[in-house]
């Protein structure tokens, strides 16, 4: 029994057969409520732990522990996805036919509760990354820093234990790199959530507590 | 505040996004349902037509041979039927289709003069035809049609016939007929003494005893005293005759050819639709959707686009058989009252049909996984 929000034990994840390994045998423990970077070359494997991390896919051996249920056994993935993880994109993924406000539903119509207002609960997300007014407008009539915003609201609609970021500031200028990571710190600290964000920046890198950085597949250092 | 989102809302951005694709697969379905409620209905109205000939005229049981286009039943037969006790009235006749004008052929009956059957005809004008005698009467649609009046003449198959009666029958069937007498379109036809069926009016039932059980005596009755012919209730023959099968086969065999081509449609655009979206798709599993739930969108948008197409065919079709009871060829065996019962059957095939089309996409989107989902361009 572990009593860390995260075990990963032993990860494997190889692609084509087994001709590319992305993991190779890779050991991390990650504690409730921490807020991690994880650094490292392109092809290093970055990417390919935060599917694993949030049960976008399974490995190819080895396991992972969210409070002491293994992934994809004891856990079921797409359970898990919709109740314990927010996904922040580097592109946003937000659907083109939808408004802000319908986008930041999305993950709360996978899960059904009655008695539950999805367009209230929307709407006071998107109050909180201040795009309250930008509440009815589609995606391809904000900017990059509003998209990724009402990304991250998305992220949140759940009430999620991990918010996982995968390159969140990418396509944005430094201004609104710089108000992307107060806006997840923010998150992070009030909520006591733990967040974990895959970058190359520095800047973006350094502002976590924890600084993880993977090369061929494992953990360095 | 914005409306909340829901699937059915989703479903529609979903659709309305590609709308010209929408359209075009609506307008495919709806001509495929359109095809089913225009040749299913017409194969119905001619069935209702023939038991309304049955019911109007009180006849109970047909005897025939072996098949409804078979004219080898002897003439003689009726009076032997006339002699059971479980017989009032027995009467021979024949039907056939004949050319009347290049353009216009209509069912033409053989009736004797002295017919129970001409007391459910109203004349409208004239008087009923005499045997032996080159006369004709002619049902009102048929005569407005051919713009015939009593007194005039009519050639059928190169004979001369005097108009002497202008009709209302209880059918659109009969409204759009010629009755000659039975031994001129004996003669006409070369069958001297051989009729295509004998309607038969029972005699009320005796008290204790029930219609069926009363109907199937005399079915047996019948036909342990005509070896060889059949008796059949007058509901299963109006259902059961070749004429109606031959209909209900041909509409039923085209509207399945169009709506397999329109189920073809739908799982073309839903197949386009699950490819196009793929990363879409990810997207959602990404979000915690399962992949039920994807199944269940995309079998949605599916059963939307056939419901909708089932709308509009239904509309298509009841045009068409609109047109259908209002043109001179068709008249006679359409009524201008839309079979009602074709609803629910053509909504619920809109249904299947989406369904049907939708199940292999909602399988392969279900199938994605997040992963590659999200990396597709």
């Amino acid at each position: 029994m572990t009593s860390s929000l995260f075990e990963v034990r032993s990860l494997c994840k190889s692609y084509d057969e087994g001709r590319i390994e992305a993991l190779r045998g890779l050991d991390l423990s990650i504690e409730a409520g921490e807020s991690i970077a994880i650094t490292g070359p392109s092809g290093s494997g970055k990417s390919t732990l935060l599917h694993l991390l949030g049960g976008l896919d399974l490995p190819t051996s080895g396991e992972v522990l969210f409070n002491g249920a293994r992934l994809g056994s004891d856990v079921d993935l797409d359970t898990f996805r919709s109740r314990h993880v927010g996904f922040i994109f580097q592109a946003f993924h937000l659907m083109p036919t939808l408004r802000a406000i319908e986008n930041v539903q999305l993950p709360m119509l996978g899960w059904s509760r009655g008695g539950f207002n999805r367009a209230e609960r929307a709407g006071e997300l998107l109050k909180e990354m201040g795009l309250e007014e930008r509440a009815g407008h589609y995606p391809n009539q904000l900017s990059a820093g509003e998209r990724q915003r009402v990304a991250i609201a998305r992220a949140l609609a759940n009430d999620p234990d991990v918010l996982l970021a995968d390159e969140p500031t990418g396509n944005l200028d430094s201004v609104n790199t710089a108000r992307i990571m107060e806006i997840l710190a923010g998150i992070q600290k009030a909520r006591g959530m733990t967040l974990i964000v895959v970058t190359h920046e520095n800047d973006v890198a350094h502002a976590a507590a924890r600084q993880i950085r993977i090369r061929d597949g494992r953990v360095e250092g | 505040m914005a409306s909340q989102l829901s699937i059915a809302g989703f479903v529609w951005k979903n659709l309305w996004r590609r709308r010209v694709r929408t359209l075009l697969t609506l307008g495919g379905i709806g001509m495929a349902i359109g095809a089913f409620v225009g040749l299913v209905g017409f194969s119905r109205a001619f069935e209702q037509e023939w038991m309304r000939i049955y019911s109007s005229s009180g006849t109970d049981i047909a005897v025939i041979q072996q098949t409804f286009l078979n004219t080898s039943v002897d003439e003689s037969a009726a009076e032997k039927l006339k002699a059971l006790p479980v017989v009032a009235l027995a009467t021979p006749m024949i039907y056939n289709v004949m050319d009347l004008t290049t353009d216009v052929n209509a069912l033409a009956y053989g009736w004797k003069a002295d017919s129970y059957e001409f007391k459910s005809l109203q004349l409208l004008s004239g008087r009923t035809l005499r045997d032996g005698q080159a006369e004709v009467m002619v049902g009102d649609l048929l005569a407005g049609n051919l713009n015939k009046k009593v007194g005039e003449t009519l050639e059928i198959q190169g004979t001369t016939f005097t108009v002497v009666a202008i009709y209302h029958g209880g059918s659109a069937l009969e409204a759009g007929a010629v009755i000659l007498p039975l031994d001129q379109i004996q003669k006409l036809s070369s069958l001297q003494g051989k009729v295509s069926t004998i309607h038969v009016r029972l005699r009320p039932a005796p008290a204790g005893e029930a219609p069926e059980a009363y109907l199937k005596r005399a079915q047996a009755q019948i036909e342990a005293a005509l070896p060889g012919l059949r008796a059949v209730p007058a509901a299963e023959r109006a259902g059961n005759n070749q004429f109606v099968r031959l209909a209900h086969a041909s509409a039923w065999g085209t509207s399945s050819i169009a709506l397999l081509i329109g189920i073809l449609g739908i799982a073309n655009t839903m197949a386009m639709s699950v490819f196009e979206r793929t990363r879409e798709i990810g997207i959602l599993r990404a979000l915690g959707w399962k992949r039920s739930q994807v199944v269940v969108l995309i079998q949605l948008e599916a059963v939307v686009l056939g419901l909708g197409g089932g709308v509009l065919g239904i509309g298509v079709g009841w045009l068409a058989l609109s047109l259908l009871a209002a043109l001179p060829e068709t008249a006679s065996i359409v009524s201008a009252s839309f079979p009602l019962r074709l609803l629910p059957e053509a909504l619920g095939i809109s249904v299947l049909a989406g369904l049907a089309a939708g199940a292999l996409p909602a399988w392969r989107a279900a199938q994605l996984s997040p992963v590659e989902a999200l990396r597709h361009d």
